[in-house]
């Protein structure tokens, strides 16, 4: 593999290898700087981004414990009083039918998933066979797998 | 500490074209392909997620292995357009926003024109864009209503007149005409009052 | 921040982050804190800068994670954020003079009296490895050191494959000639 000549070398890659010892108060650091609220990095002018601060204080209430990054809880509805089981799938939880199964009372099943901003493609799979667009949501009309979707969008600050 | 790095090292250094485990659903020859399309995306800076979760849908709907390839190819060339129309600072879910819009019929001027006219983030303007005219509203009328409220409404005021659109539509009024009433009207519609104190509710697409 | 399990991925750890689990991103930063501690210290020659440049790319890392767009290599993506910020610092530190050879016993730990040849060779390898170009540096590190493969750098630097193995070998051919220098001082 190396050359006599490329030994040097390989002593100096082992040497440099060798753990190095980080301050254990780094990540401390980090996860306080990013728990902590930011002001808006866009204004134009001064006063613009003051009262932007000041609204968002007040809108998002940062010295509560809960608070988070923007993600919104979603609910998700289908009456569908003949069925044994409906599962939630989109892209939000990789098109797996395990991830959100739903629950029923009365022939309606439900499910509340938190979603971060974004556009979501989404239906519902009745008895693990049938597919149902949500008849509540705006239709996805480009369906390239021969069935019905729905789509969700979160607003909000994501990226 | 060093087990931690071994296991740490295991981690990071593997390899740059890692497979996606959860590409694990789809056959082997599909998934090769689907790979490819990846490995291309990435290489020319267009989120690969999108495409991802494209194929995890046309395994579950166990659509067959060439569909799968030409769903997530057509997305990859349509994210590449709507990259072009939007710049190159737009985010992921702006770029399938703008995908939606795009294969609804906006043209890619369109697109741009909604980046100069508001400041933010476009998914949810592009997403009501997209979405009206999945409600039948034709395409240029959908554009010049976004457009033209594009500049002061937020996003929960564009998703309410989506809503109030769509209720108009099914109502009976024609759908191009449902959106200029609205517009036109200074539909300058509340969102879901916030009441700061409550636990918020759920709410729905 | 907790303790996660080992078995969480990085995307499954990024879909939490994602979801308004702001705690997970810590485990994120154990996870990598030491490899890319490292990188850093060996490209930069500064504990301070070293520390200072981690502190800033973990940050940067959260607050763009929506644009990391395969979670799944959440490693490399980060890796990305820290090469481009150490060559920013590369050139502020530039302008200053720096000393490696003070910290090396705290870096690695050694007994001075009992090592003084290993101290020795430390200070002979920092002192080479500040010598060589930043380009050639990056390079020669994050290939021979942080083990990434050639394409996987390119993905990270912008600079072509061939490019980089250039690079890396007038990296190695430098660090040769600098430590036989050093031996017969």
């Amino acid at each position: 593999m190396f050359e006599h000549e490329d030994d040097v070398v390989q002593r100096v890659i082992e040497q440099l290898r060798r753990p190095v010892a980080i301050d254990p108060a780094l990540d401390a650091r980090v996860m306080e700087v990013i728990a902590a609220p930011r002001p808006p990095t866009r204004a134009i002018w001064p006063w613009l981004a003051a009262a932007a601060v000041l609204v968002s204080l007040i809108m998002w209430r940062p010295w509560s414990r809960s608070f988070r990054v923007e993600a919104a809880a979603f609910q998700f509805v289908l009456v569908a009083p003949h069925a044994n089981s409906v599962s939630l799938v989109g892209d939000f939880n990789d098109w797996d039918p395990k991830r959100s199964p739903m629950r029923t009372a009365n022939g309606i099943w439900a499910t509340v998933v938190q979603l971060a901003p974004g556009r979501y493609r989404y239906a519902f799979l009745v008895n693990g066979v049938e597919w149902r667009a949500d008849p509540g949501a705006p239709a996805v009309p480009d369906d390239e797998f021969g069935t019905p979707s729905s789509v969700v969008t979160v607003g909000g600050r994501g990226s | 500490m060093m087990l931690a790095l071994l296991l740490v090292a295991a981690q990071v250094g593997a390899p740059a074209l890692i497979q996606d485990p959860r590409l694990d659903r789809l056959d082997p020859d599909t998934r090769v392909q689907v790979s490819t399309v990846l490995d291309s995306a990435r290489r020319v800076g267009l989120p690969t997620e999108p495409l991802i979760q494209r194929a995890l849908e046309g395994a579950t709907k166990a659509a067959p292995g060439s569909r799968i390839v030409a769903a997530v190819r057509r997305l990859s060339a349509d994210l590449s357009v709507a990259r072009i129309a939007l710049g190159g600072e737009a985010s992921a879910p702006e770029l399938e926003a703008g995908v939606a819009a795009l294969r609804a019929g906006a043209r890619p001027q369109v697109l741009a024109n909604l980046r100069s006219a508001r400041r933010g983030l476009l998914t949810v303007a592009l997403s009501v864009l997209a979405d009206l005219v999945a409600s039948g509203v034709p395409a240029d009328s959908a554009a010049v209503a976004v457009l033209a409220l594009a500049p002061q409404a937020r996003d929960a005021d564009l998703v309410e007149f989506r809503r109030a659109v769509e209720r108009d539509i099914a109502l009976g009024a024609p759908p191009g005409a449902a959106t200029s009433v609205r517009v036109n009207a200074g539909a300058n519609v509340q969102s879901a009052g916030s009441n700061p104190g409550a636990q918020p509710r759920p709410r729905r697409p | 921040m907790g303790i996660e399990r080992v078995e969480s991925s990085d995307a499954e750890l990024v879909r939490r982050i994602r979801t308004g689990d702001i705690g997970a991103y810590g485990a994120l930063v154990s996870r990598y804190r030491d490899r890319l501690g490292r990188y850093a210290l060996h490209m930069l020659g500064d504990r301070e800068d070293a520390e200072e440049a981690l502190q800033d790319s973990f940050v940067r890392a959260y607050r763009s994670l929506a644009r990391c767009d395969d979670p799944a290599r959440f490693g490399a993506w980060l890796y990305g954020i820290l090469v481009n910020r150490c060559r920013t610092s590369g050139a502020r530190a530039a302008r200053r003079r720096r000393m490696f050879v003070r910290d090396a016993d705290a870096l690695h730990g050694a007994a001075r009296a009992d090592q003084s040849d290993r101290l020795e060779w430390t200070d002979a390898v920092d002192r080479a490895l500040a010598r060589l170009a930043p380009e050639s540096r990056e390079a020669f590190l994050l290939k021979h050191v942080e083990d990434l493969e050639y394409e996987e750098i390119a993905e990270l630097t912008g600079a072509g494959v061939s490019a980089l193995k250039m690079r890396v070998k007038r990296a190695r051919e430098q660090l040769q000639r600098y430590l036989r220098e050093a031996e017969h001082v």
